[in-house]
Formats: structure tokens, sequence, C-alpha cells
């Protein structure tokens, strides 16, 4: 049984991190760890990226922390810190934060009609596994927001400032994610309902 | 009310947010647009569907453990860069605590230890016969003879009883996952498989946790509730691997979760060492 002597709350160990005490720093890793990581792995689609990208997260964060005050809550600056380290890498290869596409083009907005996915249904349940994998098939611009919003739960506004779009480009790409994730799921649900 | 009427407002239904078409003055829009719902398996399913991805998605936030080496590499690059402040060898407060105060018990484990470093590499190497060898009963009779590393473990009261610890200032991350795991009922990877009883820890896992129950609780909750997040991975890609042979992408997972688990005995031989 765990000494409640022995433990601290995220607070004390947040003054503790301030003077330098890596049992401190090693509280506030463990506590933060799986938010981190999973938002990364998210985004990029890479574990071994992602861990670069988580350990670059925590680093600022443990760098600034003198600079912490309370003012909003820890793990709320954490979450946007790691945000904006993953953005700036992703800027930094080239790669597409948000689309620039400001309007929903006709085509893109009916439901898709894939071959033999007609009478495919998702109700039900949504394996976690293939969600995960239609998601890393996502176009980077669609899984960014699509990361950001439905699962880390930023608002569009948010987003907007983050990537640096508009609300409505920000509401646009999360319609077109949904919907591919959608088509790809159904894919594969027809397909693993063939192989049987 | 058409279709088109229907795919242009989706957003504002699942997202809740205000549009000019879905304010509540509206109310001949909201009748319509129920009616059609009703009568539209289409558009009913489309909406169906794509609330039910949003909602599964948040099921992914804080879903993933990164290895035990990015707090290593962490916690190097803080003492490079002189950001920890104490010697390791005097802690104050005993989270984790290297173990240079504790000859005894650092010759105890010395002497009992000798098995973890082949156990790591026997842990690696069921993995990449896991991920290299197709045939689902072929992978099960492998990893008979690794019993050992590969059955379910589940760690034994302490870690429950660690979680439920009151400081709800630090949540527990492995009672958090098997909580949010259980009460995931249906469409999760591990529901179709789960044992309804957690399996025995293995005779491996029992020597481990029975040589991390000497540090400082904390420190041993530490690597119980590790130790319980890994295998239940181990656990559930299993079960996925067993029942989809031929996904290469759920192989080379389970492969990187016995690598995880290797991983944490070395972390643990070499701090106690």
């Amino acid at each position: 049984m765990t000494d409640p002597k022995e433990r601290i709350t995220e607070a004390e160990a947040i003054e503790q991190a301030k003077q330098g005490h890596e049992a401190a720093f090693e509280v506030l890793y463990h506590l933060h760890k799986r938010r981190v990581y999973s938002l990364c792995l998210r985004m990029v689609s890479n574990p071994a990226q992602a861990e670069d990208l988580a350990q670059e997260a925590f680093l600022q964060l443990f760098r600034k922390i003198s600079t912490f005050r309370g003012e909003s809550a820890f793990s709320t600056w954490l979450h946007r810190m790691t945000v904006n380290v993953v953005l700036m890498q992703l800027r930094k290869k080239g790669l597409p934060v948000v689309s620039l596409e400001e309007t929903l083009e006709a085509d893109d907005d009916a439901p898709r009609k894939e071959f033999g996915t007609r009478d495919v249904k998702l109700t039900g349940a949504v394996d976690r596994l293939q969600l995960q994998r239609a998601i890393d098939k996502l176009p980077p611009g669609y899984r960014t927001v699509f990361v950001l919003h439905d699962i880390e739960g930023f608002e569009h506004n948010e987003i907007a400032q983050m990537v640096g779009c508009s609300i409505g480009n920000s509401k646009s790409q999360l319609h077109k994610a949904r919907l591919k994730l959608r088509d790809y799921l159904k894919f594969m649900r027809a397909e693993k309902a063939k192989t049987g | 009310m058409k279709c088109s009427d229907v795919e242009r407002v989706v957003p504002e239904l699942l997202d809740g947010a205000p549009d000019g078409a879905l304010e509540s003055g509206d109310a001949a829009f909201q009748a319509d647009l129920e009616t059609h719902l009703k009568s539209c398996t289409a558009c009913a399913d489309l909406v169906s569907d794509l609330k039910l991805i949003a909602s599964e998605a948040r099921q992914l936030a804080a879903s993933e453990e990164p290895a035990p080496r990015v707090w290593v590499r962490i916690a190097a690059e803080l003492r490079a860069e002189g950001l920890i402040r104490e010697p390791e060898s005097a802690p104050t407060q005993p989270i984790l605590i290297p173990t240079s105060a504790r000859p005894s018990l650092g010759q105890r484990w010395t002497s009992t230890a000798w098995w973890l470093a082949p156990v790591a590499a026997a842990l690696v190497a069921a993995g990449s016969y896991v991920v290299s060898h197709r045939p689902v009963p072929q992978v099960a009779k492998q990893q008979a003879p690794a019993t050992a590393v590969t059955s379910p473990a589940a760690v034994t009261s302490p870690a429950p009883e660690t979680a439920a610890a009151p400081s709800p200032a630090v949540p527990t991350p492995a009672p958090q996952r098997l909580a949010q795991k259980s009460a995931k009922a249906t469409g999760t990877v591990a529901s179709a498989a789960r044992p309804a009883v957690e399996a025995a820890p293995s005779d491996e896992d029992q020597q481990f946790l029975s040589v991390v129950s000497t540090l400082a609780p904390a420190t041993r909750a530490t690597y119980e509730n590790e130790l319980q997040a890994v295998n239940a991975d181990i656990r559930e890609t299993q079960a996925y691997v067993n029942r989809n042979p031929g996904d290469v992408d759920a192989r080379q997972h389970l492969m990187e979760a016995y690598q995880q688990k290797a991983l944490l005995y070395q972390i643990a031989l070499d701090r106690i060492q």
C-alpha cells in the first residue's frame, strides 16, 4: 500500500520541480505522459517521431516551469505547448498543417457510395484499432483538425488560432475528415466481412 | 427537406454550434429535419455514423503509453542542462529513488536479478517471432515455451490499493486505463477477447514484483503500474492478433509491447544495481 505521505500533489510537484528536484519532474511526467504522447502519435502517426515530440514537449515545459504562475491549469499549459511543438515540426517538414481551401466543394459534400459498402453500417461499435488506422490514413490537414477537435477537445476558434486558419476552414476540414473516416471504416468493415 | 439540406447542417448537428438554420427560433426547420431523418435511412445513418466516430475518437485521448526510454532521455537532458539540481543519491521525495542508500538491497537484487537480462532478451525474441510468423496456431504454440513472458499477467492487490490511495490530485494511470476499458462494453479490440477474470501473474512477473516490493512504496507503485499497463497492452493486442493473424500493423504493435516490457525489466535492473 502506498504511504500517502510519500505522494505529492501536482501543485507540490510543480513547486519542487522549480527547485530542481528530479522526483518532482518525474511525477509531472507520469501524470501527463499519456495525454502528451497520444496527441503526438495521433498527429504524426509515427511512434518514433511521437516519442521525440513528446520528449521535446516535456523538455520545453520543464525549461519554462519556473515561469508557471498557475493562472491556467497546468495540463492546459502543457497541452497547448505540445500542440505547438507538433505543429512546428510539421511546418519544418513542409507538411500541410491544414488545407487552405475555404469552401466546401459540392462533390465532397455528398455521402460517398463506395461499391460494396452501401449496406455496411457503422452503427453499434467502432473497432479502436481500425479507427486508429483510419486516422493514420487521413491527409495531414484533415488529421490535424480531427485530432485537435474530436480527440483532444479543442474548439474551432482555438484550432483556428493554433494552426493559422479561419474558423470556417477548421469546421470544413473537420467535416471532411469525419466523412473520410466513415468511408475508410466502412471499407475496412466490408473487407473484413468478405474475408470472414 | 432534401438530403443536401441535412448534409449542410450535419456539422452543427454534431457539434451543437449555433447555425442560422438551427437556431431555436426556427422550429419549422427543426421539425422538417426530424421528419426527414425518420424517413431517410441514408441521412439517418450518416448522422449516426459521424456521431459514433466523434464519440469513439474521444476515447483515444491519452490512450497510448510512451516507452520508458522517453523518461530516461528526458531525465538525462534535464541533468545535462543543469535543471536537476539535486544529487541522485539524496532524494527528498521517495517517488522513485536510487538504491545507492541500500547496499544490502542491492546485493540481494544482484543475486536474484540475474534472470532479468535473459528474460528481457526472451521477451524481445518472443515479440520478434510473433511479428515474423503468420499462422496463429504456430504463434500460440511458439509462445507456449515462453509462457512466463506472454501469459496475461495482473498485478496483485498492491496496485489497485495504490490506485485507491487518497490523493485525488495524483491519479494513477493504470487503474484509470483499466476503468476506461471496463467501461467500454463494445467495439474495442479487447472487448471480445478479454477474459472475464484477470489471469495470475507469470512467474517472472511474480519475481519482478517481489523484488520491486522491497523498494519505497511510491517507487514500487510506479513499477507495478507500468507492468500492469504493458501486460494489458500485450494481452489486448495478442487477442486482436489471434483474431486477425494477417494484420501486420497489429503484430508490429505487439512486438513493440514486448519490447517495452523488456525495457521495463532492464530499467528496474539498472536502477537497482
